[in-house]
């Protein structure tokens, strides 16, 4: 309860901003944090909980995208049902690929998971009668929402996208609360610490970490037919590139992995210093990133929340 | 015929290229069991030192091993004083992270350097071939094979003859029992971590003819290097040197029989299976 009460506030404020922000560029800031916090909370679901470092989570983000854009192009197929075949897709390719790199631990599974990604990535690349290849897919026209005969949105402001990200965003948050307190989050925390200790107590590994990572799938399917309807276009470098599972990793990275608000500080940050220097150094915000990720690992291996949580203790002890 | 040893050839001497990424690469895992994320980069950076040498002093980019050799290794034992060494004892996943970081601090202050072109570095004698009974092979290629080979042969030299090499060996045998016997473990990281770099821009610049050099190009280098040293067995120098050949046959194998579009997606479906049919690789032991 203690926890609930402002969280609901800070979602009735959030849900209010459009009432009085008109600019665009304000609302598209809040939609990449949006999409920056769902990224950040579905990775957490395997990285963090589970423990198992996947840098190649671009390849369910992809799936997502790309699906949903197919099924739009090809069959005419509405993005709000295509969005769900496209999960569907990604928690099947998911949970083949972890029957097999889930044999591998440590630095072997982080490898593999890279090289999932680039493979699928070379495949998207490769056939063009689907994907068309490296010129990549411009988003059709979308039909317009209607509900009932009324039409709610035809897309044209960012409004509709503000609130879908939100409730994306939320959805993940959500997500992330019920794993966190079930038994497979157990599981997985257990599998996390010691998997041989997990396994001789009786909790399965492979099954744990293969239910997380169909979860985690899902989610970022989810944000990635989101984002790639939101920005209109996709290429396989942009959406099963490496640099989206870095991005992803480092959101909770930075904000405190394993914690459901880690990846919430995690998009902030980011989404900030990223805005904040596309005027100044347009394409470097990576180079920030970089530095950020070195310092957290040297300095704040637990992260912001890690690092604020210990100085409170600290100061609490001191008094 | 002719086009079969011809492909296969050509993969032998791409894949010396990798082998010398490679051995870098299994070099530092050997001693420090940190799995360096950042050695395409290193190889980046290789290849613009390279290039500039070129442009303004005019120095041939095969003699410029001279000069990228000794640069790396002084960014490769600062990077290991400064920020490897501070993680030796953390979880691998943070070493890993790390790694990338500097990877992505490498790359993208050379993106804000020398900006995100493509550039070409081109010589009298970048595109002419040599031709051994109806096979023809590229000039630069060749070169850059046989100097590879020259620095394979000198390292295994320095591993196996000298002292600080036998040290640099006992020191990724066991670590504490090194440190018993005298060796200190700290320096032998930096000496790795220095080596394992000035290996890397060695490839650049022998790559550096033959390649397009632009910030990023990094990425697919250490993908292909991780590719190798699992092959042929992580910590095994041997090994790497022998994933390093057969992965550049492989490549260019399947770039002549199914597709030069395909062949990377040969090369990373070969790695999925190494890993996991035989994930400690042809010449490692098992550390899984």
């Amino acid at each position: 309860m203690k926890t609930l009460i402002p969280l609901a506030m800070a979602v009735v404020v959030l849900a209010l901003i459009p009432l009085w922000v008109e600019s665009p560029y304000a609302l598209h800031i809040f939609i990449l944090l949006f999409i920056g916090i769902a990224l950040g909370e579905s990775w957490n679901v395997v990285g963090g909980f589970a423990g198992q470092y996947s840098v190649g989570h671009s390849a369910w983000y992809g799936i997502g995208a790309y699906g949903a854009f197919i099924l739009l192009q090809k069959i005419n197929l509405a993005p709000w049902f295509g969005v769900w075949v496209a999960v569907a897709l990604s928690v099947l390719a998911a949970l083949a690929v972890g029957f097999i790199t889930f044999r591998l631990r440590g630095p072997y599974f982080v490898l593999a998971s890279i090289a999932v990604a680039e493979i699928i990535r070379l495949l998207a690349l490769n056939t063009k009668d689907l994907t068309n290849g490296a010129e990549g897919i411009l988003s059709p026209d979308l039909p317009p929402l209607k509900l009932g005969g009324a039409v709610i949105t035809d897309w044209n402001s960012k409004i509709p996208y503000f609130y879908m990200g939100l409730a994306m965003a939320l959805f993940c948050i959500a997500v992330n609360f019920a794993v966190k307190r079930s038994k497979l989050g157990y599981y997985l925390q257990a599998i996390r610490e010691d998997q041989d200790a997990a396994h001789s107590l009786g909790i399965p590994p492979t099954l744990s970490k293969n239910a997380a990572l169909a979860i985690s799938a899902a989610c970022t399917a989810l944000v990635g037919s989101f984002a790639a309807f939101y920005v209109g276009f996709i290429e396989p470098q942009q959406v099963f590139g490496i640099d989206v599972s870095i991005q992803m990793v480092l959101t909770a990275i930075i904000g405190g992995i394993g914690t459901v608000a880690g990846p919430v500080l995690g998009a902030v940050v980011l989404v900030l210093i990223s805005e904040g220097l596309r005027t100044t150094i347009a394409q470097a915000h990576l180079l920030v990133y970089g530095i950020l990720v070195i310092v957290v690992i040297l300095v704040m291996p637990d992260g912001f929340l890690g690092f604020i949580s210990q100085r409170l203790r600290r100061k609490a002890a001191v008094e | 015929m002719a086009v079969l040893l011809q492909s296969v050839l050509s993969g032998v001497l791409i894949g010396g290229v990798y082998a010398l990424i490679g051995v870098g690469l299994t070099l530092i895992f050997g001693v420090m069991r940190v799995i360096n994320f950042a050695q395409g980069e290193l190889v980046m950076v290789g290849m613009y030192c390279t290039f500039w040498v070129f442009v303004l002093l005019g120095v041939d980019p095969f003699l410029s091993v001279v000069v990228t050799m000794p640069a790396l290794f002084l960014l490769g034992a600062l990077l290991q004083r400064t920020l490897i060494n501070r993680v030796l004892d953390a979880l691998p996943q943070n070493q890993i992270l790390l790694t990338i970081g500097i990877g992505l601090v490498l790359s993208n202050l050379a993106m804000l350097a020398f900006t995100s072109d493509y550039r070409i570095l081109s010589t009298s004698y970048s595109s002419s071939s040599v031709g051994l009974g109806g096979i023809r092979l590229s000039t630069p290629l060749l070169y850059c094979f046989l100097i590879t080979a020259a620095i394979t042969a000198a390292l295994y030299w320095f591993l196996v003859k000298t002292d600080v090499g036998h040290a640099i060996r006992a020191t990724a045998q066991d670590r504490d029992a090194a440190q018993l016997m005298g060796v200190n473990v700290r320096h032998m990281g930096v000496l790795a971590f220095g080596l394992g770099a000035a290996l890397a821009g060695a490839a650049g610049a022998l790559v550096a003819p033959t390649y397009y050099i632009y910030p990023q190009v990094g990425s697919a280098f250490t993908l292909k290097a991780f590719v190798v040293v699992v092959l042929g067995g992580m910590g095994s120098i041997i090994g790497a040197t022998l994933g390093g050949v057969l992965i550049g046959v492989a490549e260019s194998l399947s770039g002549t029989y199914i597709g030069s579009g395909w062949k990377d997606l040969c090369v990373y479906a070969i790695f999925l299976l190494v890993l996991l049919l035989k994930p400690s690789g042809l010449l490692g032991k098992s550390r899984m």
